[in-house]
């Protein structure tokens, strides 16, 4: 990417995590240097890692979403983060398939319910409930593509820096990038 | 030995008599896509992925089952066909709980090659989230029926290269699975002589070593292939290398 | 009017939470708390799962932190199998810790904390942020991003990759370390070291000037300190005995294995939050309230070790150790952000005199068995504290039970007791009914919470009866109809 290509606008550049692990946006971060490159011709106008900005704007170019739908907030931001943006990504497995989150549909929420709050708890035991505050889980936990339209799926658990920028650098340039082959295709 | 001509996506050639269309494809340099082949072990056509079109399209046969005929012509990369692998490939996933990230053959699965092969990038059918055991009753290997996609090459290696048949198939539809012995815990089959031949067959992380962990499996795939042509040869090496 | 106001989400942390001030009918701040907006089940779906699975498993509990869950499934997966790694594998795998702890403390110095000391508490939030320092600062936030790239490279030359690598087993480590790695390990550290000495000297004259103020009252308060401890007393990360201190700086208890984890600490549940509070046991809940992380392990070790990291950490108790502790003990909160960087040099020195021992670059590396055992414990420090793994097995290896305290979780008593000090501390009281609380002082609340660099994430548990919401939308998102069932 050089100079002459720097287009006058820069996009606006939209991180979101779900259900995930952060690990899609550490390898975000993995990008090192090549940060100051983006940052010539993307703003970031919302994520959780590089923004203080609390409500996801409207007018986003590219919102990468890492995470599964586990719970009513996730879902809430998913169709919010769809309806303000242009072209949205379904980021690393979680988002792609489910991935480890989605093992929690293995089980009835009745049976998964008291492991943690009741049988590992010592001091009084309890089901976490406060609306408005602490989310309720979703009967199933989903991925992207099962609440909202997605546009690109970048699989990966998570994908590699060198992914990222593979299709990164495409969109930076108004092009839809071509995912093919193991190096940018292959889930895990 | 006698040929036959036969034209693949338009290409004539002679084929030997007796090969299959997965055989002629191969010597045509056209790779197609499997996941129940495997060299050694006799073709079943289970997993649908070497779908080609006959003739002018209105039949689809399995490559590896199929036997070459004077005449015949094939095609074997049609929109039709891509979206028929790639919908294969999406059931697959679908059909049982493929975790990649922690899984042992995670980067060694030949279902994961087949993903990227058909250039699948998510999946659009819904995940039925079976609920699946591992049976580890074996002191030195495990089956996780979460990962099996019924290739059966388990069933066919301890059938036809070891012959002790430890594994089959049973019950129908979704509640088909892998059995041991008389649908026993592996581990109480007295038949299973632990040669380990399923282990290297399988092409998922559905069969493992107990001690490997995540990303650990090491397939050794070609062993199948190595074992029948020494049996039937007396060949102990690549074709090509002395004894 | 009684009111409450919420920061959601807190932002630059790891994971979900917010904060809720809860104001009074006369305005005044009756409470703050900090919820954990996320839970995932791990301890429930690792259920019939081989337990060679757990640390490619848990390591998806959070991918700042996948070492620390890898190491400590590794650990409980030795005791399980009834071995002792060989020598070479345990320093290997303390090599692994120490890489990331370098890189998990620089991702929250420069790329999460930073900003607001260096932009200031009352910037602009869209630039207050690692983009934002990029603009300002570039020479020191490319440094900050190379120091955490060294970790970060350093893990994939040993374990194959940068996030969830699954390089430690039961029984040892899988590969050796190689000439290439030492090698360049050596050619980097110099560039390393000079970036935390100069984010070092940079911080001091921050604490001499303008930070005096947060280092008062981001979360001072006295306190149990829990950590890992070498028997010769000096910082230690992967193994050792379990330590506690108060902020007198008395041995509370000591030589504390994790096998009895279960005897020492507590967990208990509170209806506001998915994460739970870990309490010490035999001081009751919530009167056990302990730290853990940076903190603690500096307040616990006697030193650390190596020449250089001795000496910032005599200045560090110098500059910030209370009285009665007799400048031993440090209570802040907020001393956390100047411990991670004593802690990057105690990271930087280990490592060069692991990389030096020829020992680490061939010979034994993997202690290899059976099962030997149905119940095991390991624990390892994580960049934010003292991480436990709890598993029980059947005879054939599968998990029938997982408990794991994670290491933020312990913080999370003396987290909420931080956000209500500092909320006491900058908002004016009484708040008239209709007013706004300015964003620069909601901004300190929350970084109240990012001195502690929580990791959400690693919140775990699945809960209870679920509410059934159900909404029809359009693809473009529009809420078409919907129904909820409580």
């Amino acid at each position: 990417m050089t100079q002459e290509q720097v287009p006058t606008r820069r996009l606006r550049l939209a991180t979101v995590w779900l259900a995930g692990c952060s690990g899609c946006h550490m390898s975000l971060l993995d990008l090192d240097e090549w940060l100051f490159e983006l940052a010539r011709w993307a703003e970031i106008v919302y994520s959780p890692i590089a923004s203080d900005t609390k409500v996801f704007p409207e007018n986003v170019d590219i919102a990468l979403v890492e995470g599964a739908v586990a719970n009513t907030d996730n879902r809430a931001l998913a169709l919010l983060l769809r309806a303000r943006s242009r072209l949205v990504v379904a980021f690393g497995d979680c988002a792609v398939t489910g991935n480890v989150p989605a093992l929690r549909n293995l089980w009835s929420c009745q049976s998964v319910l008291d492991r943690s709050y009741g049988e590992l708890a010592d001091q009084t035991p309890q089901h976490p409930h406060a609306p408005g505050v602490v989310p309720e889980l979703l009967e199933r936990v989903l991925p992207l593509h099962q609440v909202i339209a997605v546009d690109l799926f970048v699989p990966g658990c998570p994908p590699s820096a060198a992914r990222i920028r593979a299709v990164l650098q495409p969109l930076l340039q108004g092009r839809m990038p071509v995912l093919e082959g193991a190096d940018l295709l292959r889930f895990g | 030995m006698t040929v036959v001509t036969m034209a693949i996506d338009g290409e004539p050639l002679a084929v030997p008599v007796g090969s299959t269309l997965l055989q002629a494809c191969h010597q045509r340099g056209v790779v197609l896509p499997t996941l129940c082949h495997l060299d050694g072990l006799q073709p079943v056509g289970a997993c649908r992925l070497c779908l080609l079109e006959l003739g002018g399209g209105e039949r689809l046969v399995p490559a590896c089952l199929t036997p070459v005929a004077e005449g015949m012509v094939v095609r074997t990369d049609t929109l039709q066909l891509r979206a028929w692998r790639r919908l294969t490939v999406e059931l697959l996933f679908a059909e049982g709980n493929h975790v990649c990230a922690c899984c042992v053959a995670n980067g060694a699965c030949e279902l994961q090659d087949a993903a990227v092969a058909v250039g699948l990038d998510h999946v659009s059918v819904a995940y039925q989230y079976p609920r699946r055991h591992v049976d580890a009753s074996h002191p030195r290997f495990a089956l996780d029926h979460n990962h099996c996609i019924l290739c059966t090459r388990c069933v066919r290696a301890c059938d036809e290269l070891e012959g002790a048949h430890v594994w089959d198939v049973a019950w129908r539809g979704s509640h088909c699975q892998i059995i041991a012995g008389l649908d026993q815990p592996w581990g109480a089959v007295e038949a299973c002589t632990s040669c380990g031949q399923c282990v290297d067959a399988c092409p998922t992380g559905a069969l493992f070593d107990k001690h490997d962990g995540s990303s650990e499996r090491q397939p050794q795939r070609e062993r199948a292939a190595l074992l029948r042509q020494a049996r039937e040869t007396r060949q102990w090496h690549n074709q090509g290398e002395g004894p | 009017m009684a009111r409450t106001i919420t920061i959601d989400p807190v932002t630059r942390i790891e994971g979900h939470a917010k904060i809720t001030l809860q104001l009074d009918d006369a305005g005044q701040l009756a409470d703050a708390r900090f919820h954990v907006a996320e839970v995932r089940g791990f301890e429930t779906f690792c259920e019939g799962h081989p337990f060679t699975e757990m640390g490619g498993l848990t390591a998806r509990i959070c991918g700042i932190c996948p070492v620390s869950h890898l190491l400590a499934a590794a650990k409980t997966g030795d005791k399980l199998l009834a071995v002792q790694p060989p020598p070479a594998a345990r320093q290997l795998r303390r090599l692994l810790n120490l890489a990331q702890i370098c890189q998990s403390h620089a991702l929250s110095f420069f790329h999460l904390s930073s900003p607001d000391f260096l932009l200031g508490w009352e910037s602009d939030p869209a630039r207050r942020n690692v983009f934002g320092l990029m603009a300002a600062d570039p020479a020191l936030a490319r440094a900050g991003i190379r120091l955490r790239q060294f970790g970060q490279h350093l893990i994939a030359l040993l374990a194959g990759r940068k996030i969830h690598a699954a390089w430690a087993v039961p029984g040892g480590v899988r590969s050796p370390l190689s000439v290439e790695a030492r090698d360049w390990i050596l050619t980097h550290l110099p560039e390393a070291k000079a970036t935390v000495a100069q984010a070092l000297a940079l911080y001091k004259t921050l604490l001499d000037g303008p930070l005096q103020r947060e280092q008062r009252t981001f979360g001072d308060f006295p306190s149990l300190f829990m950590a890992l401890i070498a028997s010769d007393g000096r910082w230690e990360c992967i193994e050792g005995a379990i330590r506690f201190v108060d902020s007198n700086g008395q041995i509370v208890a000591d030589g504390l294995s994790e096998d009895d984890v279960a005897s020492f600490l507590g967990e208990a549940v509170e209806p506001w939050s998915y994460l739970k509070f870990p309490y010490y046991k035999p001081l009751g809940y919530p009167a056990g309230l302990y730290r853990v992380g940076p903190l603690a392990r500096l307040n616990v070790c006697e030193r650390i070790g190596t020449p250089w990291a001795d000496r910032e950490l005599a200045e560090f108790r110098q500059r910030s150790g209370t009285a009665a502790s007799g400048g031993r003990i440090v209570t802040s909160s907020f001393a956390y952000h100047h411990a991670r960087l004593v802690e990057i040099v105690a990271c930087l020195e280990g490592i060069e005199q692991l990389v030096s021992e020829a020992s680490l670059m061939g010979g034994r590396i993997r202690a290899h068995a059976d099962l030997n055992a149905n119940e095991a414990v390991g624990v390892s420090e994580a960049p934010r504290g003292t991480l436990f793994h709890h598993y029980r097995v059947d005879d054939n290896g599968l998990i029938t039970r997982v408990n794991l305290i994670i290491a933020t979780g312990q913080n999370n008593l003396a987290m909420n007791r931080t956000v209500l000090q500092i909320a006491r501390e900058f908002i004016p009281t009484p708040v008239a009914d209709d007013a706004e609380i300015p964003e620069p002082l909601l901004n300190r609340v929350e970084a109240g919470i990012r001195c502690f660099d929580p990791c959400l994430s690693c919140s775990t548990h699945a809960a209870g009866q679920m509410p059934l919401h159900i909404a029809l939308v359009d693809a473009g998102g529009r809420v078409l109809a919907e129904r909820v069932r409580d």
